[in-house]
């Protein structure tokens, strides 16, 4: 393929803007190319515009949930990893991750390193993914 | 002659062994009516009859001679009047039967006749009379121990002065509450009780002065140990038969465990609110926590990325001392070099800017942390000139934490005087009452439009009002009326105690505060507290 290879791009959506602000220092130095976004419409606009190979987001949020908008993230970018954020004590339903393929769900405040390797695993994960439904496509061809 | 309409019992006494037909039962039967005439020949069976009959009169018709050996002493103890049958030959014993205890007597054949029934019918009468009389001392005696008894067994404390204050009667309830001795009460100033500080007159003192009633007032005595007790009194005016005022009845009982378990019943609902709240809470310490443990991490790294600039800035200062410029170019060069590879201008910018944004997040928790400990501070239980609004506003910004997602909060607070009031039960009651605004708009059918809640405040009728107004999904009518009952709550199991509009209810009725509630269903709900700025002095309860 002669498609240059990019580096992985990340949306992180939260309302709160200093979260944002630190998720970027943190992953500064991680390779990635940033997208951020402070609201759900904010968001689903960068998923209009360009492909997204993770979606990191923040549960509660003034209009919709993250939940919601990772429900919408599954139309629009089906190939992008999605990954939950939430300093909500009440636990969100594992079914209810599941159901939308939610890898997992991290909780506020959270650990760099681990946050760092949940990322790096997820995309990991979902360019397999990618590669395995692209394999499929051309045997299928 | 109407001496026996009454149904007079009469006992004849006679010596049967005389054989004589009784003289006495001739004449008195004679007379026809009701008397009840019962002949008996010797003592044991007159006292017998008395004994279990009321006897109005003893006729004894052998005169002054002994029966079956005992002295007529002996007859008149037994009670009844006794009138005794003299025979001519004792003529002269008439004194003498007085002296030896009978009442009256007849000489039979002089004027027995005309006499005897006259004589019979008013000691009948004095027999009656007396018993009347004795049995209205014994009931006398039986109603003063019934209320005596009522007196010192009922629970509540009970106190009776006269016009002066004084106290002449207490019960053992009265002596228990105010802790003294027995029957030490008595002769003692109520007042010395009931107006320890000698500051305003008390309820009682009130009572004799202007004739006033209470009813389940609360007030405070001091015990004879010192300690100042709430009391619940009632107390009424006594008047004398000349309508003038005697004194005054006051009834009060300890109201220490009534107090005691309102206070855990306030302290508790107030828990199960802040539990409510508590995960609204976490979210908002948990996200300024979040950036500033990731942003801890980075300026970590920054460190070392400053040290590995620093350690060459260093080198580069030495070489230069020691005039060492080749080395010193060279170390020049790396020094360019690391900082270009660590982009040590952003650092440096970036590093200021975690530690501001840092900051601003710790500011934060602590202001959480603040609002959270200021709100489950009890009172001290003593009233206090405090802001509504400062109240109101410090409550909304708790709550705030748990609603903002879906609630827009519009504050409309009004110039308002300071209130003389318990400042956390009153915050207690605005949370509840935002609580329940924002539970009420999250029940609505699921909208995208987030709901409204506003608070105002403004001056009042004498005192201030707090509106706190929603949007929400509204109360129904048949439920409008019961919202203030304790435990009602149309809430899922565990999401309300049931408890929160009644406490607000009763912390509101505190104040001699009211509470109203206005709603719709499926435009919202409006609720208004009006508290007076000082609290009125209690009413009597005859007005």
């Amino acid at each position: 393929m002669a498609k240059a290879k990019r580096l992985p791009r990340l949306l992180l959506v939260d309302d709160e803007e200093r979260i944002l602000s630190a998720l970027r220092r943190s992953l500064r130095r991680e390779g990635y190319e940033i997208r951020t976004a402070r609201s759900v419409p904010e968001a689903l606009a960068v998923l209009d515009s360009e492909e997204i190979d993770l979606i990191l987001s923040d549960h509660m949020m003034p209009g919709m949930t993250g939940l919601e908008l990772l429900a919408e993230a599954k139309r629009r970018q089906p190939g992008a990893a999605r990954l939950l954020i939430s300093g909500w004590s009440q636990a969100v339903a594992e079914s209810e991750l599941e159901a939308l393929g939610i890898r997992c769900l991290i909780a506020k405040p959270w650990e760099d390193a681990a946050l760092k390797q949940q990322l790096r695993e997820a995309l990991a994960w979902s360019a397999a993914g990618t590669e395995a439904r692209h394999t499929f496509g051309s045997r299928a061809r | 002659m109407d001496w026996n309409s009454q149904s007079s019992r009469i006992v004849v006494l006679r010596d049967a062994a005389d054989g004589r037909r009784s003289e006495a039962l001739e004449i008195l039967s004679g007379r026809g009516g009701g008397a009840v005439i019962d002949l008996v020949s010797d003592l044991a069976s007159c006292r017998a009859r008395c004994a279990s009959v009321a006897v109005d009169l003893l006729v004894l018709e052998s005169g002054l001679r002994p029966i079956a050996g005992e002295p007529i002493e002996a007859l008149a103890a037994i009670g009844p009047p006794l009138v005794v049958l003299l025979r001519e030959a004792d003529a002269a014993g008439a004194l003498e039967v007085t002296r030896r205890g009978a009442s009256d007597c007849v000489q039979v054949g002089i004027d027995a006749e005309g006499r005897l029934p006259l004589v019979v019918q008013e000691q009948a009468r004095h027999g009656q009379r007396d018993r009347a009389h004795e049995a209205a001392e014994r009931r006398i005696v039986e109603l003063e121990d019934y209320t005596e008894n009522i007196i010192q067994h009922m629970n509540s404390a009970l106190v009776v002065v006269n016009a002066e204050g004084a106290i002449t009667q207490a019960n053992a309830t009265a002596e228990e509450v105010l802790g003294a001795a027995a029957g030490s009460l008595l002769g003692g100033l109520v007042d010395d009780w009931f107006d320890p500080e000698g500051g305003e007159p008390s309820l009682i003192a009130r009572t004799l002065d202007e004739g006033v009633s209470w009813k389940g007032e609360e007030t405070v005595v001091r015990r004879s140990d010192g300690a100042l007790v709430p009391v619940g009194i009632s107390c009424a005016p006594m008047t004398n038969r000349e309508g003038q005022r005697s004194g005054a009845v006051a009834i009060f009982q300890d109201l220490t465990e009534v107090k005691q378990l309102e206070l855990q019943v306030l302290q508790s609902e107030k828990m199960a609110s802040i539990g409510k709240l508590a995960a609204g809470v976490a979210h908002e310490i948990n996200n300024p926590t979040g950036f500033i443990h990731a942003n801890l991490h980075q300026m970590n790294e920054y460190l070392t990325d400053l040290r590995g600039v620093w350690k060459l800035t260093a080198e580069l200062s030495s070489t230069v001392t020691r005039g060492d410029f080749a080395a010193a170019q060279s170390v020049a060069g790396e020094l360019e070099a690391l900082s270009r590879e660590l982009d040590i201008d952003f650092v440096y910018s970036d590093f200021a800017k975690a530690v501001q944004e840092s900051r601003e997040g710790s500011e934060r928790i602590r202001h959480i942390v603040q609002d959270l400990r200021d709100f489950s501070y009890r009172d001290s239980g003593e009233r206090v000139d405090a802001d509504i609004n400062e109240c109101v506003d410090s409550t909304a910004s708790i709550v705030w934490t748990m609603m903002k997602h879906s609630v827009v909060l519009e504050k409309e607070y009004g110039e308002l005087p300071e209130i003389c009031c318990y400042p956390m039960q009153l915050k207690q009651v605005f949370m509840n009452l935002l609580v329940n605004a924002y539970q009420s708009i999250e029940a609505r059918a699921k909208e995208t439009e987030p709901g409204t809640i506003w608070v105002r405040t403004r001056i009042a009728e004498g005192g201030v009002e707090i509106e706190i107004e929603d949007t929400g999904e509204g109360i129904s009518p048949e439920n409008l009326g019961r919202i203030f009952d304790p435990f009602f709550t149309t809430k899922e199991v565990g999401v309300g105690t049931g408890l929160g509009l009644s406490t607000s209810y009763s912390i509101v009725e505190r104040h001699a505060g009211q509470i109203s509630v206005t709603s719709e269903v499926g435009r919202g709900t409006c609720f208004r507290v009006w508290l007076p700025e000082r609290a009125p002095a209690p009413e009597p309860a005859d007005g």
